[in-house]
């Protein structure tokens, strides 16, 4: 009887309530490198994610899980299996990698296509931008025709995991418009 | 349809579950509530150890893997387990917590990944298995490392050309070199059972090997100890300082409280046993004896087991125990399974000083209240009196006192008795005997054995015995309604009879047997027997006759079953094993997987699936052959001048059916192979060729005549 109470007290308060961001894109734009730097600050070295990680990062007084989903071919149809209760979804895309702009639009389409991200906010980092040859935001998000999206909150950053730069831009302009949503 | 948006932002705003358990599980299992999503996992592994299928949460607790939290890891890990088989590709989203939770600071989250990791029997798991094995089993932490051992072997089960490419197997030799006894254990167990996967001996055990373990054996834990002394058994010594070394140190383990450790221990001191000088060998027969009694202060189930094992053992070595006889004797209170075994152990240690002990004691569980009791007691009396002349007479008379005592319990098994007496001392006891049988009637007895053995003391003391003829008359008007057991005794009794002790009534009944023998009885053995009597009589050579039916049995030795030689060697190899309980080999009640696909599959079902497959090939071929052969009618029918541009295309058609007759051939050929199958494929062609045959004629008829 006292955790129901417990409960209704933290949902009423909005206690530990923790908002779900997914970190999608496709294998090898950084999703891994994104969510251990902003969680850990540091550039860890990463695998291919067969799978998923998640962690919880607290950020301006919000506990966020963060789910960075595997970006392999085999492994995006079960991206599917995350969508419910999303409040956000972050896109992230190799801004080198312009032969497969096209499959990076087509997978972001398919996602935000779906119902049950219907509310969710769109942020997309252009990442990678620290190496030679990388395509400005603007570039990209002509590439992924972001212009398209209507209905939608969305916000495209320049960013590199590796030197950190655009993470927080990103991701205040992302907490901005969930607590906006709701709150 | 799905849930419009309304009506979900309404239910997600109210907070509505949507109906259900397993909605209501699947909400709490993506709660934004970390204790809630706890609190449902625990309520989800709830159900599913009640058994409720659970397994469509399996993505929604999936997504909980990930977490800092060990308790819960624990139970995402269990249901994960559990469930793995029924969503085989979404196993691959748990991959890299796996994987990450392999390189793990705390040493239990890394043997508890790797463990879970394995039991995840599926195949697309395995590939991502090698890295993490391969670091788990260097591990620092012993404990890791001996995780990581046992799941060598299961992912051998998975993929044995992969755990061999990668080197696993030398890992594990390796191991057993390790610090750590529990590491050494479970890399013994685990090369063991490889072995047995496999069919081949991956445990090459040396001299230096046997040391190590030899050393490690009495740190390691029962089940470390049962694996090592498997090992040690089929270890095969070089030299006696060995075979002493061995029998130095697994001797201690025979005082461990673990009965399998204990058994396994003399099954390794057995092996060694015959390597070992005479004098030696009884100094430590002895020695073995105390242990295998203590066995028998185990709760009943162990016990049974436990003389399952020391009935193989006596049947090796039978002096073993020969002074233990009372620890065998029957308790009030055993369960029946328990005092049949322990007659059959109590009439095999029998010697000429307790004979008469044991008789005493059989006596007193021949008037137990159980039949079956009764009755085994009953056969050990007469065992005994067979296997110990000395105590004969007094086993006869207690046999006699039976008889009169209780005669509708031990009446049926008695006979049988009575009748393997009478061979072993084939005229000691007549005048007893024959007391009993002049008393007894056909209706009397039952089972076609007691029967058939009364029927046989008939036939060979005719002479002693009252009232014969008429006897006789009621087996003979008996005769068709008996078991076929039963007819062949009585068939050999009355042939007996005739020439013994003659009269025109015993002629009468003789020939009406005989006569429903050859006519009326369906059983070949039966009928073949009263015709070769038949044949024998009408030759009239009486004495050919006398020498053919009277021949003498040879004098019985021994009532007690034994086992075959080769099959007591094996049995040998199985003590401590589940084949020491059912006396039969290992390999023949379970066959261990030779192909990859995880089932223990048995002969019979493969042979079948083979059988399916000819069948399958036959039908098609035949079909095609049909199809073919019309082709070629309609062809000959219709205008000539097609022919040549059909000529290339034809040419095989022809080939197949070139004049009917070798089409028919080999359809008559394929369809003879396999209608001794089924007649499946005949009818399906027939049906199939079916339609055509009014629009042709000629060779074409005759093809369809073939099905």
């Amino acid at each position: 009887m006292g955790n129901v109470f417990s409960s209704i007290f933290g949902k009423l308060w909005g206690g530990n309530k923790e908002i779900r961001i997914l970190i999608l894109g496709l294998d090898g734009a950084g999703k891994t490198t994104i969510l251990y730097k902003m969680q850990l600050g540091e550039v860890v070295k990463t695998k291919p994610t067969i799978g998923f990680n998640v962690e919880t990062l607290k950020y301006k007084n919000i506990s966020i899980n963060m789910w960075d989903l595997g970006g392999q071919t085999s492994i995006r149809p079960y991206w599917r299996c995350y969508y419910a209760d999303t409040a956000a979804v972050i896109f992230v895309v190799d801004s080198t990698d312009k032969d497969r702009m096209d499959v990076a639009k087509k997978e972001l389409h398919t996602m935000l296509k779906e119902d049950e991200l219907s509310d969710s906010a769109l942020l997309v980092f252009a990442n990678k931008q620290d190496q030679p040859g990388a395509m400005t935001a603007a570039e990209v998000s002509k590439a992924l025709g972001l212009a398209e999206l209507k209905d939608r909150s969305w916000s495209i950053v320049a960013s590199s995991a590796i030197k950190g730069e655009g993470l927080t831009e990103g991701l205040d302009w992302l907490i901005d418009v969930i607590k906006e949503e709701q709150m | 349809m799905p849930p419009s948006q309304l009506e979900r932002r309404l239910r997600r705003f109210f907070n509505i579950p949507l109906k259900g358990e397993n909605s209501e599980f699947r909400s709490g299992l993506v709660s934004q509530y970390p204790d809630e999503r706890k609190d449902t996992i625990q309520r989800v592994i709830a159900a599913m150890t009640v058994g409720k299928d659970v397994s469509a949460l399996f993505p929604d607790v999936l997504k909980n893997i990930a977490t800092h939290d060990l308790e819960q890891k624990k139970l995402v890990y269990l249901y994960l387990m559990n469930y793995a088989k029924t969503n085989p590709e979404l196993c691959i989203l748990a991959t890299n917590t796996f994987v990450q939770d392999s390189e793990d600071p705390n040493p239990l989250v890394r043997a508890l990944a790797i463990r879970t990791m394995g039991c995840i029997r599926v195949d697309k798991m395995v590939d991502y298995l090698a890295i993490p094995l391969k670091r788990t089993l260097k591990d620092d932490n012993p404990y890791v490392r001996k995780t990581a051992a046992i799941c060598v072997a299961k992912m051998f089960d998975l993929n044995s050309k992969m755990c061999i490419e990668q080197g696993f197997l030398d890992t594990l030799m390796d191991m057993l070199n390790d610090s750590n006894q529990m590491v050494v254990a479970n890399a013994i167990s685990t090369l063991l059972e490889i072995s047995k996967m496999s069919d081949s001996n991956l445990l090459k055990m040396d001299s230096k090997i046997t040391k190590k373990l030899l050393i490690t054996l009495n740190e390691c834990t029962e089940w470390g100890r049962i694996s090592i002394l498997t090992a040690l058994a089929d270890y095969d010594t070089n030299d006696s300082t060995e075979v002493d070394h061995i029998i130095d140190k697994v001797t201690p383990q025979l005082q461990h409280e673990n009965p399998a450790v204990v058994l396994s221990a003399i099954k390794v001191i057995i092996k060694q046993l015959d390597k070992i000088s005479n004098e030696r060998r009884e100094h430590l027969q002895r020695r073995l004896a105390s242990p295998l009694c203590s066995l028998l202060s185990n709760p009943p189930e162990i016990q049974f087991v436990a003389l399952r094992n020391i009935r193989i053992i006596l049947e090796r070595y039978p002096e073993m125990l020969s002074n233990d006889l009372q620890v065998f004797f029957v308790k009030y209170n055993d369960p029946l399974y328990l005092k049949l075994e322990k007659i059959d152990i109590l009439v095999r240690l029998v010697t000429t000083d307790n004979a008469a002990l044991l008789l005493a004691e059989l006596r007193e569980y021949a008037m137990e209240v159980d039949i079956e009791v009764v009755n085994r007691s009953v056969n050990a009396i007469g065992q005994l009196a067979i296997k110990i002349e000395q105590v004969s007479k007094k086993a006869v008379e207690v046999l006699y006192e039976l008889y009169m005592n209780r005669s509708t319990y031990v009446l049926e098994q008695l006979i049988i008795v009575i009748q393997n007496i009478l061979r072993r001392y084939p005229t000691k006891y007549l005048p007893t005997v024959i007391t009993v049988i002049a008393d007894l009637n056909f209706d009397d007895l039952s089972t076609p054995e007691s029967l058939s053995s009364y029927i046989w003391i008939l036939g060979q003391y005719c002479k002693q015995i009252p009232h014969l003829e008429d006897r006789l008359q009621t087996m003979a008007s008996q005769f068709q309604e008996m078991d076929p057991l039963v007819q062949s005794a009585a068939l050999t009794a009355i042939v007996k009879i005739n020439l013994t002790k003659s009269s025109p009534k015993i002629r009468q009944i003789l020939q009406q047997i005989l006569n429903e023998a050859t006519t009326k009885i369906e059983n070949a053995d039966v009928r073949d027997k009263a015709y070769i009597y038949w044949r024998i009589l009408s030759t009239d050579d009486e004495k050919l006759q006398k020498k053919v039916i009277l021949k003498k049995l040879p004098i019985l030795e021994s009532t007690i079953e034994k086992f075959s030689a080769p099959l007591l060697r094996q049995l040998v190899d199985e003590i401590s094993n589940l084949g020491s309980v059912y006396y039969k080999p290992g390999a023949a009640f379970v066959r261990l997987r030779s192909g990859d696909d995880g089932a223990f599959v048995d002969n019979a079902t493969l042979q079948s699936k083979r059988l399916e497959e000819l069948q399958q090939m036959a039908k098609s071929e035949i079909v095609n052959n049909a199809v073919k052969a019309e082709n070629l009618l309609d062809f000959d029918e219709s205008a000539e001048d097609r022919q040549g541009a059909q000529e290339e295309q034809e040419e095989e058609k022809i080939e197949v059916s070139a004049s009917s007759d070798s089409a028919a051939n080999i359809l008559d050929e394929l369809s003879d192979l396999f209608s001794g199958l089924s007649t499946q494929p005949a009818k399906n062609v027939s049906s199939s060729s079916a339609s055509p045959a009014p629009h042709n004629s000629g060779n074409h008829e005759d093809l369809l005549n073939l099905f």
